[in-house]
C-alpha cells in the first residue's frame, strides 16, 4: 500500500499497546555516492518505543545507511538528520553528534575483546575510573559495571571473561554496554536509541529468542530500536515498522501490518521469488541410498536412519542434541560405532577419506574454519574436491581448472568479480555457494549439510535450496541439519528430531511444518 | 539455466597487478643492467667467469631453499634443512673418503639419512603434534653437535671422489654442472608442487588443514610427507655441497639456513603473493645473489651482504603480510 511513500508525520498515537510515538531520529534525503550512488535519497524515521527493521539483500545499502546515521560515513550534501528535534545538515553530522543525540550502535562483531573481563570491556568503551592520575581504580570499575549490568537485568559477575559467555549473552553484554548511562547524563533526556547491525546473524536460532526478548523489553522501556536482519521470520515477529532497501533505494516502508513474509522477500529480491514448493511426494518406496544402524558417537546413541533416493531428510533438535555429531559420524570425522550402508552394501567409514571414497559430501557449519580457502582464488576453491578431473599425462592442469570455473560460477549463481578473485572477496552467501559447487562436481550420492544457509541472505538462501533440491532429484539424497524450522519446512521431505543424542520423533509429509517442528524440538521424551 | 554472461576466467590484468606480481623479477633485471653498465663494476660483472661463478655458487643454496619449501607450503618452518645438508655432506664424505665405499653407495646412504631425519621430524610434527619450531630447531642443534663430535672440528678434505668434485667445478657447454643439477632438482620440485595433486594438497593443508581434512584428505600424511621431501632434498643439497667444496666442513649448517629462508620468503611476494613457490624462490635467490655480487664489485664492504640478507627477509615478510591484508580488504 505504501511503497515508496514517506512515513507518518510527527506525534501520532499508534499501535495496539497505545504507546505514544515520538520521533527520535529522522533521516531526510540521505544519499551516498562513492564511484556510483550506493544509497539514493532515503528517508528513515525511528520512534521511541518502536522497533524498526531494515531489511535488504547484500549490497542493498543497509550498512552504508547505518554508517551514515553513525556519522562514520558522511552523507552527500543535501541530506539532513533530525535528532532530538535538532536538524543537522549531512555535511556537519559526526559520530559525536550521533552520540550527543542519544544514538548508540552495536555492530555485528559486537566490539568485545574475548579474553578480557566484562568490566574491562565496559572500560574499553567508557574509560577507566582513576584513583590517582595513571592509577586505575579496579574496585570502582567493578562496582560501576555491576551497577550497569544490574540495570540491564543481567546477572553476571563482571570479572568473568567475555569468552566464557554464550553467544547470545555476549550480544546482551554489548547492548548493555552501548546503553550504559553516562554518569553526568541529563536526567530529563529521553531513553537512548539503539541501532543494531545484524545481531542475530551469527547466533544459533535457539539463542536468538533470548536476544529478541531483550529487545522487546528495551522497546517497552521506551527505547527506539533499529535492527538490520536477514532473517524474515524475525522481521515478522518483532518489528513495529519495516523498511526494505534494494540497490540503495527504499522499495517499501511502513508498519509491519502492511507486509507479509512473501511480500518482503519479493521486495528484497526485486521479483517474486520462485519459492520452492515442497514436494508432496513420498520417497519411501524409492530405494534406500544411505542407511545407518545403531550409530553411536559422542552424544548420539543408537540412531537408525534410512534415507531414500531423491529424499531430503532434515535433522532438528536443540543445541547439544547431537545433530552435528550425527553428520560427522556419517562422514567418518568422529569415531563412531554402528553400521553404515550405501545402496544396501555395508561400508566401513573410519575416516573422511573413506566417506569421500564412497561419494559422501559434507558442507560444514563453520565455513571459514572448515571449508574455505579464503586467500586462494575462487577457481581453486571450486576444484578442491575433484582434482582428479583435471589430471593430464603431465600432471595437474591449473589451466583446465581455471577454464572450468566460469561455467560453474554461472551455474551455481555465484556472484564474484572473477574466477581469480580470492574467496575472501565474496559475501558469505556466495562463499557458501562455492563450497556447495565444489562438492557437487564430485557427483555425490549422499549430501550432508550442516546449517547450509546460516548468515546467508534471503536470495542466496533460495539459490542454495534450489541447488540442493536439483541435486537430490538427480538421484542423490541429502541429510540437512538446521536450527531454522522455516528452512526445514521448505526443504525437507522428512525431519528427524533428536533429543539428548536419541532420535525421538520422525515427521513426514504434511507434518513437516514449522509449528509442529518447534513443538517437537522443545518436547522431551516423546519417542515415536 | 541462467543467461548471465560468463565471467572471464582471468581478471583484467592491469599494469599495477603485473608490477606487483613480477616486481621482484623486474628489480633483478634492472640490477643486472645497472651493475653491467656501471663503470666501476661493469667489466667484472659482465664477465663470463663472474656469471658462471655467480650461478654455480647459488646451486647449493637453491637446493637447500627448495628443501624449505615443502614444509612451508604445508604451513611449517623447517629449521633443520641447513643442518641436514651439512650432515649429509659429512655422511657422503665419511662413507667415501674414510670408509672407502663407492660413490653411489655414499650418496644413497646420505639420501637415506635425509629421508630418515625428515621422517622422524614429520612423525613428531604430524602425529605427535610437537611444535615444529622447537622440534626442527632441536634437530638442527643435535645434528650440529653430532657433526662436531665426529669431525672434532676438522674438515675431511682428502679422498673425496673425483667424479663428485667434477660436478662441483665442471661445466657442460659453459654452464656449471652444479647449476644444471640444481636446476633439475628445482624442476622436479616445481612439478611436484604445482602440477600434482600432492602439491595442491600441500598448499591446501597450509591454508586450512581442517577444511582439507573434510575434503577426505589424510592431512597428517601430507604433513609427514612434506618433512620427508624436505629431508631428502636437503640431503641432496648436502651432496652438492660436498661436490662444490671438495671437502666436508665441520660447520653446523646454520649459515645455510638464513639465506635459504630469505630466498623462500622473498619468493612469496612474486607471482602468487603469500604462497611459497619454486619460481619465486629462484627469483628471490637471484635477487640477493646479484645484489651482493654487484655491491661487492662496486667496492662495498663485506658486512653489506649480511645486513642486506636480513633487511630483505624483513621486507619480504612485511610486504607479503600487507599484500595479503589488502586482498582480504577487497571484500566489501
Amino acid at each position: 500500500m505504501i511503497e515508496n511513500a514517506s512515513g507518518a508525520d510527527g506525534e501520532v498515537p499508534v499501535g495496539t499497546a497505545g504507546r505514544s510515538r515520538s520521533v527520535v531520529l529522522r533521516g531526510e534525503h540521505l544519499s551516498k555516492t562513492y564511484a556510483t550512488r550506493v544509497v539514493h535519497d532515503v528517508d528513515l524515521e525511528l520512534s521511541s518505543g518502536r522497533l524498526h527493521v531494515l531489511a535488504g539483500g547484500n549490497g542493498s545499502g543497509k550498512s552504508t545507511l547505518l554508517k551514515m546515521l553513525a556519522g562514520v560515513v558522511p552523507a552527500d550534501a543535501g541530506g539532513a538528520i533530525v535528532l532530538g528535534g535538532r536538524r543537522i545538515a549531512a555535511e556537519s553530522y559526526s559520530p559525536r553528534a550521533a552520540r550527543a543525540g542519544g544514538l548508540r550502535f552495536v555492530h555485528q562483531d559486537l566490539g568485545l575483546v574475548d579474553p578480557l573481563s566484562i568490566a574491562e570491556n565496559f572500560a574499553l568503551d567508557g574509560g577507566h575510573p582513576h584513583r590517582l592520575p595513571g592509577w586505575i581504580d579496579d574496585r570502582r570499575l567493578l562496582e560501576r559495571t555491576s551497577e550497569d549490568l544490574r540495570r540491564a537485568g543481567l546477572d553476571f559477575d563482571p570479572r568473568i571473561p567475555v569468552a566464557a559467555l554464550r553467544p547470545s549473552d555476549r550480544t546482551l553484554i554489548a547492548i548493555a554496554r552501548a546503553l550504559r548511562e553516562d554518569p553526568d547524563a541529563d536526567a530529563a533526556r529521553p531513553p537512548l536509541t539503539l541501532i543494531l547491525d545484524e545481531p542475530t546473524a551469527s547466533l544459533p536460532i535457539t539463542e536468538v529468542d533470548r536476544l529478541l526478548d531483550r529487545l522487546d523489553a528495551l522497546r517497552a522501556a521506551g527505547h527506539g530500536i533499529a535492527l538490520v536482519t536477514h532473517r524474515l521470520s524475525e522481521v515478522m515477529r518483532i518489528a513495529d515498522d519495516v523498511t526494505v532497501l534494494r540497490d540503495g533505494n527504499v522499495v517499501g516502508t511502513g508498519p509491519i501490518g502492511d507486509f507479509d513474509q512473501d511480500r518482503i522477500l519479493a521486495l528484497i529480491a526485486g521479483h517474486v521469488p520462485e519459492r520452492l514448493t515442497r514436494h508432496e511426494r513420498d520417497s519411501s518406496r524409492a530405494p534406500v541410498v544411505l542407511s545407518a544402524r545403531g550409530l553411536s558417537a559422542g552424544p548420539i546413541r543408537g540412531i537408525d536412519l534410512d534415507v531414500h533416493r531423491g529424499e531430503i531428510v532434515g535433522v532438528a533438535g536443540l543445541v547439544g542434541s547431537g545433530r552435528t555429531t550425527l553428520l560427522r559420524a556419517l562422514f567418518g570425522d568422529v569415531p563412531a560405532v554402528g553400521q553404515i550402508a550405501v545402496d544396501g552394501e555395508s561400508v566401513p567409514i573410519r575416516s573422511t577419506r573413506d566417506a569421500v571414497a564412497h561419494r559422501f559430501a559434507l558442507v560444514p557449519e563453520d565455513r571459514v574454519r572448515e571449508a574455505a580457502y579464503l586467500d586462494a582464488p575462487v577457481w581453486e576453491n571450486l576444484s578442491a574436491a575433484s582434482l582428479w578431473r583435471y589430471r593430464t599425462r603431465l600432471g595437474l592442469s591449473g589451466r583446465r581448472e581455471r577454464r572450468a570455473a566460469p561455467a560453474l560460477i554461472s551455474r551455481f549463481r555465484v556472484r564474484t568479480p572473477s574466477a581469480a578473485a580470492p574467496l575472501a572477496a565474496l559475501s558469505g552467501g556466495n562463499q557458501q555457494k562455492v563450497v556447495l559447487a565444489r562438492w557437487l562436481q564430485t557427483n555425490p550420492r549422499v549430501l550432508l549439510l550442516d546449517e547450509p544457509t546460516q548468515g546467508v541472505d534471503a536470495v542466496a538462501r533460495d539459490d542454495i535450496h534450489r541447488t540442493v533440491r536439483e541435486t537430490v532429484d538427480g538421484g542423490a539424497c541429502a541429510v540437512v541439519v538446521s536450527s531454522d524450522v522455516e528452512e526445514l519446512e521448505q526443504l525437507c521431505d522428512r525431519v528427524i528430531v533428536l533429543h539428548g543424542g536419541r532420535l525421538v520423533q520422525t515427521l513426514a509429509g504434511a507434518r513437516v511444518r514449522r509449528d509442529i517442528l518447534t513443538a517437537a524440538i522443545q518436547q522431551e521424551n516423546r519417542v515415536a | 539455466m541462467t543467461t548471465s554472461a560468463l565471467p572471464s576466467p582471468l581478471p583484467r590484468v592491469s599494469l599495477g597487478a603485473l608490477v606487483e606480481r613480477f616486481g621482484l623479477l623486474i628489480l633483478v633485471i634492472a640490477m643486472i643492467v645497472l651493475f653491467s653498465a656501471l663503470p666501476s663494476s661493469g667489466p667484472a660483472f659482465r664477465s663470463v667467469l663472474n656469471v658462471q661463478t655467480l650461478v654455480a655458487n647459488q646451486g647449493v643454496g637453491l637446493v637447500v631453499a627448495i628443501a624449505l619449501l615443502f614444509p612451508l607450503a604445508a604451513g611449517y618452518f623447517d629449521f633443520s634443512v641447513g643442518a641436514v645438508a651439512s650432515a649429509a655432506c659429512l655422511v657422503t664424505a665419511a662413507c667415501t673418503a674414510t670408509f672407502g665405499l663407492p660413490l653411489w653407495l655414499g650418496i644413497t646412504l646420505a639420501l637415506a639419512f635425509g629421508v630418515g631425519v625428515g621422517a622422524g621430524l614429520g612423525w613428531m610434527v604430524a602425529y605427535l603434534e610437537v611444535n615444529p619450531f622447537i622440534s626442527t630447531l632441536g634437530a638442527a642443534t643435535l645434528l650440529g653437535g653430532a657433526i662436531f663430535a665426529y669431525t672434532g672440528g676438522l674438515q675431511i678434505t682428502s679422498g673425496i671422489p673425483r667424479e663428485l668434485t667434477a660436478i662441483g667445478s665442471g661445466r657442460v657447454g659453459g654452464v656449471p654442472t652444479i647449476a644444471l643439477a640444481a636446476a633439475l632438482i628445482a624442476l622436479v620440485a616445481w612439478w611436484l608442487m604445482s602440477r600434482t595433486v600432492f602439491g595442491r594438497r600441500l598448499y591446501a593443508v597450509g591454508a586450512n588443514p581442517r577444511a582439507t581434512q573434510l575434503l577426505g584428505v589424510d592431512v597428517r600424511r601430507i604433513q609427514f610427507l612434506s618433512f620427508v621431501a624436505s629431508g631428502t632434498v636437503a640431503a641432496l643439497g648436502g651432496v652438492l655441497l660436498l661436490a662444490r667444496q671438495g671437502a666436508a666442513t665441520s660447520d653446523s649448517g646454520m649459515t645455510m639456513l638464513f639465506p635459504a629462508l630469505t630466498a623462500v620468503l622473498l619468493g612469496t611476494i612474486v607471482i602468487h603473493v603469500g604462497r611459497p613457490s619454486v619460481p619465486g624462490t629462484i627469483i628471490g635467490l637471484l635477487f640477493v645473489a646479484v645484489l651482493v655480487s654487484g655491491l661487492t664489485l662496486v667496492g662495498a664492504p663485506a658486512w653489506v651482504g649480511q645486513v642486506f640478507n636480513g633487511a630483505a627477509l624483513l621486507i619480504a615478510v612485511a610486504f607479503a603480510r600487507l599484500a595479503r591484508a589488502r586482498g582480504r580488504a577487497a571484500r566489501r
